[in-house]
Formats: C-alpha cells, sequence, structure tokens
C-alpha cells in the first residue's frame, strides 16, 4: 500500500521544522496513539521499557538535549503504537532504523516494521523539507511504502487510506502548534545553536 | 410475493427397465402426505427462539476455546510462547502442534487424501491459519489469550493465484509433501480429445470465451463450532457439532484419534446453514475433541464470522475456457473445456465422487452433444482450503456456468436467439435414458416443456420488442434478457461413482410405529434448515396412510439415527427420501400381515388404498383398518408365528443419480451511466420430479436465487498479493440483502426420476446452479448488440460499467458533463 502527500507549514522556515522533526520526543507527542519513540539496543524490551512521560520539548527543552536525542542516521529505534482501525486496535511493537538523513537537503528516510497480535507491517518512509513557494515557510513532503499483513490489511485500502490520512493530517496539525511556539518562543540563536549541533 | 404456474401436460410417469423401484402416483389426501403445502414442522421452535444450536449448549466446567491464527499467509513458525497467555488468571492450556503431536493429532486427512494441519508444525500456508489454541474458563479470557501468545515468524514470499502457483519460480508451498517440488495438486480429463478436436476442425463455427467462477464462500448464518465433551466415567467422548454429516465424521473422528467407534458420539443439533460449509472437518473441531480428552472437562470452540470466510472451505474458484463448435445453423458438434482450479494451500475439496472434479463431468448440459472433452488441473496456493460444494453438487454449478454461458456465446456469435440455439440441441423426451458423451445416465427430462413454461411467463416475446425498441431510441437504460436451461446431477450416490473415505454414499431411515399408531422415524441425513422433519415425514405420511401430525423425524444424532452419509449435493430426498419410502413399505407390508389377521382374511387378499389410506379386504372396501388400529394389533394382538412390533430399516444405495432441471429467464435493466443492473423480472421453472411439499420447494428456490443474485452481483473473497485475505468479513464480502433481491415469479414442470420410489429428484440447489448464467446472460445480452460477449462476476456497478465504456455504451454522468461544459467555457474565457 502507498501513501504519500504534502503539507505546508505557512511562516515556518524549513530549518526550524527540520529541528522539530528531528525530535522523537516532539515526534512522539503529535504522533496520536504512539507511547514513545526511542534508541534501542539488542536488550530492548517493549514490556519493560517505561518512557519518560514529562520529556520536555522546545522551547522549554534544553537545546543540548534537544541535539543529543535527535534522529541519528544508521540509528535503531522502538515505537510502541496503538492504532484503531475500525473495530480493530491493535498494539505495534516496532523498530524503525534511520537509512539516511541529510541535513543540508533536509531529507530523512526511514524503514521499518511492528508486530501486533493479529497483524504486522513493514514500510519504508521518507520526508523532504523545501522552501514554500511563494511565500515564508516550509513545504513538506512525505511518502510511505508499506506492507501490511494480518487483520488490518484485510479491512482493505478502503478503510485503511483514511485512517492513515487521519493520523497524518492529525500529527502535521500538531506539529505545526509546536513548530509555531518554538517560532515564537525560541530566540533564534537557540535554533541556530542546535542546528549547528546537529 | 410470488406465483406459482404449473405445466400439467406433462405428468407422465416413465419407469426402469431394469425393475428397480417404482415411481408410484402420488396426490393429495389431506393427511399431509405427497403434494401438500404442510406448514414446516420445526418453524414453531425456530420462529420462537427455542433452536438449539452449537453455541447454546452449556456443560457444567465447560472451559473455552479460542485459535491463534497466523497474520501472514506463508511464514515459517520459530517459536510460540504461550507463558505471557498462561499468566492470565482463567487460562488453563495454550496448546500447539508438540502437545498434538504426543497423540498423532497434529494433522488430519482431509476427504481428498491430502493431510492439513490441525495446528501448524511449521509453516503456515494461508493466513488465519490455525497456529495455538488457548483453553480457558472463559470465552472473553480465552479470547485475550490468544491475544498474548507470541508467535515468532520468518515470512516467506506468499502466492496467491493459481496461474502464478505454477510458474517456475513460485515459491514452494507445500514442503511437507515428500519430494514435492511445485505446487501442482492433479491433472484430470474426461471425454474424447482426439474427436472433439476433429469436431472444431470441421465446424462451421467455433466460439470461444474465457470465464472466472470467482472463489465464493458459503456464509452459513450460523459459524462453525464444536463442543467436545468426554466423559471419563463411561469413556466416551461426545462431540455437539455443526455438521452436515455427522456419521462419517464419527468414522472420520474414529480413525484419526484411534478412539473405537462406538466410544464416539457425534451429535449435530439445529444447524443454521450449511451449504457445503459444514461437510469438512476444521482444525477447531479436532482441538476441541482433543483437549476435552486431555483436560477431562467440556471444551467449546465456535469461530467467529471473519475465522468463518477466511478459513473454512470456500467454493469455486474456477478459471475456464470454454470453446463451442456448432455448424452455421448452429446445431452444436462438440464442446471443450480447459480449467484451472486454486484449490488453497491443502486439497480439502469435501465431495465424496471418485472424480477430483467432482461432477463436472457433465459439462454438456441440457444438449445432445457428440463430442465432449474437458481438461482441468489443480494448483495448491497460499490461499484457505476448500474447494467445497457451495449449494452444489460438487462442481455442477461450474459445469452448468460453462456450458449455458457458450450457448448465450454461440447464439450471439450466430445472430440467432438463444433459444433457438437451445431448441435445436436439447436432449428429446424420448433420448431418455440419455447417456452423455462423457458417460453419464441421465434419468429424465422434458427441457422444452420448461423454457416454454418460462418464456411464457416471463413475457418473452415482448420483452424482446421493448429491448429493440430501447437499442433504437438510444435510450438510457438497455434492456437484457437472460436465460439458462441447466440440469443439474444430484443424489450422491451410488456406491460406484460415490464414496468418502471408502464408506459408500447409501442412506437410510428407520420407522417405528408405536402401539398407539404414533411413528418416530430416523434418518441419516441431517437437516440445516431443509425442511426436513417436515417433508420426511410426509413421505411417510402418504406411503402408510397416516396423518403428517403423528409422524416425528430425527435425525442429527449417531447414538439413536442409522447411519447416513449427511445433507449436501441435493442428496437427501433421491437418497434419504428414497430410504424413507422403501422403508415405509417394508412396514406397509408387515401391515398387510397384521391386517389380514385381524380382518380375518387371507393376507393375499388385504389390499392398501393410498386415497383413503386403509387396508381392506380385496373387494370389499368397507372390511377396512386403519394403520393405528393395525399398531395396536402389532403390539397386543400379534398374529401367532410372527415377530411383535411395526417397525422397519431401509439402507438405500440410489441405482443412478438424478438429474432435475429447470429453465430460467432473467430481465435486467442495465444503467449506461452508472453500471447498475436492476431486475426487471425473474422467473424460475423447475422440474424437481415428484414433488413433496411445493412450499417447501418455493422456499429452496428463493433461498437458492438469492444466494445466485449474490454470486453474479456481489460476492467473491478476494487476497491482496501479500495473501491478506480483503473479502473476509462482511464488510467486504458483500452478500445480499432483502434491498437486492426482486421479486421471483416461480413455475415448474414434473417429470418423476424413473428410478427414484417416490419420483423425486431434489432441488435444493437448482437455484443457486441454474440462476448465476442466466444473469450473467442478461446482461451481456444487454450490451451483446455492440459486442459485448462476457462480463466477469461479480457485475459490480464498475464491472459492468466498464463493459459499456469498452463497447462504447457507456454515458457520462450528467454531472460530469456540466462541469466538462463550465470548465470548456472558463477556457474559451
Amino acid at each position: 500500500m502507498e501513501f504519500d502527500g504534502e503539507f505546508e507549514l505557512e511562516g515556518v522556515p524549513p530549518e526550524k521544522a527540520w529541528i522539530v522533526l528531528s525530535d522523537p520526543i516532539a515526534v512522539r507527542n503529535s504522533l496520536k496513539g504512539c507511547r514513545y519513540i526511542t534508541p534501542m539496543d539488542d536488550e530492548f524490551s517493549f514490556d519493560e521499557y517505561e518512557p519518560d512521560e514529562g520529556a520536555e520539548t522546545l522551547p522549554e527543552a534544553d537545546p543540548e538535549v534537544v541535539a543529543d536525542r535527535a534522529f541519528r542516521e544508521g540509528e535503531r529505534y522502538a515505537a510502541l503504537m496503538q492504532i484503531g482501525v475500525g473495530s480493530v486496535k491493535p498494539r505495534f511493537e516496532t523498530t524503525v532504523t534511520i537509512d539516511e538523513r541529510d541535513d543540508e537537503s533536509l531529507e530523512m528516510i526511514a524503514s521499518g516494521g511492528g508486530d501486533a497480535s493479529s497483524s504486522s507491517f513493514s514500510m519504508t518512509s521518507g520526508m523532504r523539507i523545501h522552501d514554500l513557494e511563494g511565500g515564508e515557510g516550509a513545504r513538506i513532503e512525505w511518502w510511505t511504502e508499506a506492507d501490511i499483513t494480518g487483520r488490518i490489511a484485510q479491512l482493505g485500502s478502503r478503510v485503511i487510506k483514511p485512517v492513515a490520512d487521519k493520523i497524518v493530517t492529525n500529527f502535521f496539525g500538531s506539529i505545526e502548534q509546536q513548530m509555531t511556539d518554538v517560532d515564537a518562543e525560541t530566540d533564534e540563536s537557540v535554533t541556530d545553536r542546535l542546528r549547528n549541533m546537529l | 410475493m410470488s406465483s406459482d404456474h404449473e405445466n400439467s401436460a406433462d405428468t407422465e410417469y416413465q419407469h426402469a427397465e431394469d425393475g428397480g423401484p417404482q415411481p408410484e402416483k402420488h396426490c393429495g389426501h389431506g393427511r399431509g402426505g405427497m403434494g401438500e403445502e404442510v406448514r414446516r414442522k420445526e418453524d414453531q421452535r425456530f420462529i420462537t427462539g427455542r433452536g438449539n444450536y452449537v453455541d447454546d449448549v452449556k456443560k457444567p466446567g465447560m472451559l473455552h476455546c479460542e485459535l491463534v491464527r497466523s497474520p501472514h499467509a506463508h511464514a515459517r513458525i520459530e517459536e510460540i510462547d504461550g507463558s505471557r497467555a498462561m499468566d492470565m488468571d482463567g487460562v488453563v492450556a495454550v496448546l500447539t502442534a508438540e502437545d498434538l503431536l504426543e497423540y498423532d493429532l497434529a494433522t488430519m486427512p482431509t476427504l481428498m487424501d491430502d493431510t492439513q494441519d490441525v495446528l501448524v508444525n511449521d509453516k503456515v500456508k494461508f493466513q488465519s491459519q490455525e497456529v495455538a489454541a488457548v483453553i480457558a474458563e472463559d470465552r472473553y479470557v480465552a479470547k485475550d489469550g490468544a491475544e498474548k501468545v507470541d508467535v515468532t515468524y520468518d515470512v516467506l514470499d506468499p502466492v496467491v493465484d493459481a496461474d502464478d502457483a505454477l510458474e517456475d519460480d513460485a515459491p514452494l508451498i507445500r514442503e511437507d509433501i515428500e519430494d514435492k517440488e511445485d505446487n501442482h495438486i492433479f491433472d484430470w480429463e474426461t471425454g474424447d480429445e482426439e474427436a472433439t478436436a476433429q469436431a472444431f476442425e470441421e465446424a462451421d463455427v467455433t466460439v470461444e470465451e474465457e470465464m472466472f467462477y470467482q472463489r465464493l464462500h458459503p456464509a452459513p448464518i450460523e459459524t462453525c463450532g464444536a463442543v467436545g465433551d468426554y466423559d471419563p466415567g463411561k469413556d466416551k467422548l461426545t462431540v455437539h457439532m455443526t455438521s452436515q454429516a455427522p456419521h462419517i465424521h464419527r468414522t472420520l473422528f474414529a480413525q484419526v484419534s484411534g478412539i473405537p467407534e462406538h466410544k464416539i458420539r457425534i451429535v449435530s443439533p439445529d444447524v443454521g446453514g450449511g451449504f457445503g460449509n459444514k461437510v469438512p472437518i476444521y482444525p477447531g473441531y479436532v482441538v476441541a475433541a482433543a483437549a476435552s480428552y486431555v483436560l477431562e472437562q467440556p471444551v467449546k470452540w465456535v469461530e467467529e464470522r471473519s475465522e468463518n470466510i477466511q478459513t473454512t472451505g470456500f467454493a469455486r474458484d474456477y478459471d475456464m475456457t470454454g470453446e463451442i463448435a456448432a455448424t452455421e445453423d448452429g446445431e452444436i458438434l462438440a464442446v471443450r473445456t480447459d480449467v484451472l482450479a486454486n484449490h488453497g494451500a491443502y486439497n480439502a475439496a469435501a465431495q465424496p465422487s471418485k472424480f477430483p472434479a467432482g461432477f463436472f463431468n457433465i459439462f454438456t448440459g441440457s444438449y445432445d452433444i457428440d463430442a465432449a472433452y474437458a481438461s482441468l488441473s489443480a494448483a495448491y496456493t497460499n490461499t484457505a482450503p476448500g474447494g467445497i460444494a457451495y449449494r452444489c453438487s460438487f462442481r455442477v454449478t461450474e459445469a452448468v456456468y460453462l456450458i449455458e454461458r457458450m450457448v448465450k456465446v454461440l447464439a450471439d456469435e450466430l445472430e440467432v436467439d438463444p433459444t433457438e440455439i437451445r431448441r435445436k440441441n436439447f436432449i428429446q423426451p424420448e433420448q431418455f435414458p440419455y447417456e452423455s458423451p462423457t458417460g453419464w445416465n441421465y434419468d429424465s427430462g422434458d427441457y422444452e416443456s420448461a423454457l416454454d413454461l418460462a418464456l411464457e411467463m416471463a413475457e418473452y416475446e415482448e420483452y424482446r420488442e421493448e429491448q429493440q425498441r430501447r437499442i433504437e431510441n438510444d435510450a438510457d437504460k438497455l434492456l437484457g434478457i437472460g436465460i439458462s436451461s441447466f440440469t443439474e446431477v444430484v443424489g450422491a450416490g451410488p456406491g460406484k461413482t460415490c464414496d468418502i473415505a471408502g464408506v459408500e454414499m447409501f442412506d437410510s431411515a428407520e420407522i417405528r410405529i408405536h402401539p398407539t399408531g404414533k411413528a418416530t422415524v430416523r434418518v441419516g441425513v441431517q437437516t440445516q434448515g431443509q425442511g426436513h422433519e417436515t417433508t420426511f415425514a410426509q413421505i411417510v405420511a402418504e406411503e402408510l396412510g397416516m396423518d403428517v401430525d403423528d409422524i416425528v423425524v430425527e435425525h442429527g444424532d449417531t447414538d439413536t439415527d442409522p447411519y447416513g452419509l449427511g445433507t449436501y449435493g441435493s442428496r437427501s430426498t433421491p437418497v434419504a427420501g428414497a430410504a424413507t419410502a422403501v422403508a415405509s413399505r417394508k412396514v406397509r407390508d408387515k401391515a398387510k400381515t397384521i391386517a389380514a389377521n385381524e380382518l380375518e382374511a387371507d393376507e393375499g387378499d388385504i389390499e392398501w388404498d393410498r386415497e383413503s389410506g386403509e387396508f381392506h379386504v380385496a373387494g370389499a372396501p368397507d372390511r377396512s383398518i386403519t394403520i393405528t388400529e393395525i399398531a395396536a394389533g402389532a403390539y397386543m394382538n400379534n398374529p401367532a408365528g410372527e415377530e411383535p412390533g411395526l417397525e422397519a430399516v431401509n439402507y438405500y444405495d440410489p441405482p443412478e443419480m438424478t438429474y432435475p432441471f429447470g429453465s430460467y429467464v432473467v430481465v435486467v435493466e442495465v444503467d449506461r451511466e452508472t453500471g447498475e443492473v436492476e431486475f426487471e423480472k425473474f422467473v424460475a421453472v423447475d422440474d424437481c420430479g415428484n414433488r413433496i411439499n411445493p412450499m417447501v420447494i418455493e422456499g429452496q428456490i428463493h433461498g437458492g436465487l438469492a444466494q445466485g443474485i449474490g454470486t453474479a452481483m456481489m460476492e467473491h473473497v478476494t487476497y491482496d498479493d501479500n495473501g491478506n485475505v480483503t473479502g473476509g468479513d462482511f464488510m467486504n464480502y458483500l452478500l445480499p440483502t432483502a434491498m437486492e433481491i426482486p421479486e421471483f415469479e416461480t413455475g415448474h414442470t414434473v417429470t418423476p426420476s424413473p428410478h427414484h420410489p417416490i419420483g423425486a429428484k431434489g432441488v435444493g440447489e437448482s437455484p443457486t446452479v441454474g440462476s448465476p448464467p442466466a444473469i450473467v446472460n442478461a446482461v451481456v445480452d444487454a450490451m451483446a448488440h455492440a459486442g459485448v460477449s462476457h462480463v466477469e462476476m461479480p457485475m459490480t456497478p464498475d464491472v459492468v460499467w466498464e463493459a459499456l465504456d469498452e463497447a462504447g455504451l457507456a454515458q457520462q454522468p450528467a454531472a460530469n458533463l456540466e462541469f466538462e461544459l463550465e470548465s470548456g467555457e472558463a477556457a474559451d474565457d
């Protein structure tokens, strides 16, 4: 199944969008049904891991902490997602690897997969941030190729696509709010510093 | 709602020449015998909510079973960890293949000599296959527990399409079969290939069409389920299960489990529809029985709707190419077909004939064709196993679809009316018994009379004129008229052609007349809604002059009922109905002895009068005695030297199959803008030989037509490339509702079966078998003038619209036309 789309953030410079989208905590906070996204090693246990629910994001967070936890190329992350599709609400234990990450072109590609008791998926997703043509802001282009099996897949794209669209729309709506906050309340020097750290 | 037309011109009896049981003349006598519209005895309990289905069975200490199913279509199991489930309160056991291996129950034989996993030991072969079972004290705990069984899979590439499965580079599905290197199951052929090829070479006209009979699911309202109930005190295993064939299931349980057959009791209580879906044995039954045996507690397993559609026996999935060779004036010289069958991950088609493609043999249909040849290949795929006979006599549905579609294709090629082609080629009444080119012996038929009646009821000529008018006026809605003049083969069957696990397909009836003249009748078949408790009582009422209310019919309990092979393939009336009639006649013979004693006459002078239902002395009708008085005599005044009591048993092996037939005429309107199809008229004329209960028959016809409409218009079990079932629940597998079902007009002719004791043939499947080609023929007919020769089922509006579009008949939606106009104007600006 393939999904793709674009999202425009007026007034948010691409670099700031990049900073927010590079922060696993900010992404977690905007992604409905996501309990955590955290770097994982071979010992990682989905059952035992307890996320830090109170982790701060920009503008409150310490820029050094944000820079330190930002997505890194080649790193593997664990994510716990619960998605409701119709009557099915699987809890996906997901592993994601950042395959590519380019701070210059503002492009990121990740791949991974997840298992729930009755469904599983594997996917490759990409994102690239452009200048908003004809105005101040950023245009975010994204795409996903997913292989879905199990109960969720049986519902068919007719049911899955609207759910995926809703998750993505909510995500960008929420992320836009975070970016606006960052834009309004964060000193230019902080984002510049962060940008350099990244 | 509907009317029933009778063609009384044809009620002649034909008689078998081999001296077999002869049909006798019947008519209503007011006692609820043959031909009377007796209200169904079973409806009282069904309508008042007092039915007793498997899920109603509750036993003290009963546990519940939930199956863990694979999300993948093709995957190796690396590990199954049930510890999280076992930690839950109320979970009693988590069973895997390893546990079942101890009892040699990890696999089970299918009805086609294949071996299917009960719980997967090594490799999952279709999505939702059973990999583990959770047994818990509560149904909900069992369900939650199943979610907590952790299975690690190594996912493999699946192949879901039969064509792809036979490619050289296809993933090998059945590594468990020794030396298996491909996904090919079998090749089968019938007929004379050479003679057929020659006829094709010499013919004036040949036509060819490819058609796919899509995968369907019978989708009975009640899903499958079982309660295993092992009694360690008696060392006896009782299994209450949704079974269309309890006796043969008992034999198979005994063979597989090693438990002696007399220590197994299968009870098939009320069953909410079977349609062939409840003929096979499914892993859930085995797990419930095995778990009960091991845990010494009753265990219930009842599947959900999606489990039923995704894992239990599907039907059809035949990819067919049909060809006809004919003279230029429409005489059919030969028919040829090549079929690719998708059997799923196991060869588990539940069909008892000695032929791998069942009764596909009769693909020459109602026509007298000299040469015929069929070749067929079957493939394993990563889809649920099946190929069962969904309201169908073992692939006859596919055969009838093929020939009835091809006759229409030929008619269109020759530009003649399809009725003309049919009349020219029908087997004529005097040709019966008729041997088909593939060697099948049709018992009786009068195809033209049925067609004539159907055409008259459908106002055929008027609709043909209307159709032409609409074409000339470029009307928004086209009219199509479709015909199907099908012949079925039912009543499996003679032991020479049909068996299950070696047990020949006879059936049985046992009649006990009690001292007060009431009767208990037990039959070897089992009802799933067909009305046996009424119709079998009517046969006895007719044959013994009893009142139908004085007879109770029992079935579905292997401890008490005589052995039989079950109800499917329209075999109950042809086989168990015959046994019931023969057993009744045995009782009648004994009754004559008692009557002679009571009337103080010579036994040879005792006559039985069908009209009054009484026994009397020849020449002295007033010296008569009823069966009630005879019953009293049998127990209270038994003649010296005679065995007391009044009962009889018959096991009936039919000499031949029966061949019911009919003509259906369907008129549709096809909307050129939306592709929607609306039924204008739906006429079904059936001939099932002598009729036991016309009301029950009409009910059967209505239900079957609804399923035929679902087949033609809506239903399809679909898969995506990853092997996900995307048509596996009622959101995606569309069944017709009252909204999609038109008014039916039913009619009948009566051509008795010469070899059946009461001349009956069976009718349950005729409408499901006969209606899809009539419906497709109608939709094609609406577009035939523009060159459309075929439309694939299910004919959803998008499929029909595409056919319209390709033929240049589609109209753009009016709204879009306006839009184009506006944007055109905008461009001009």
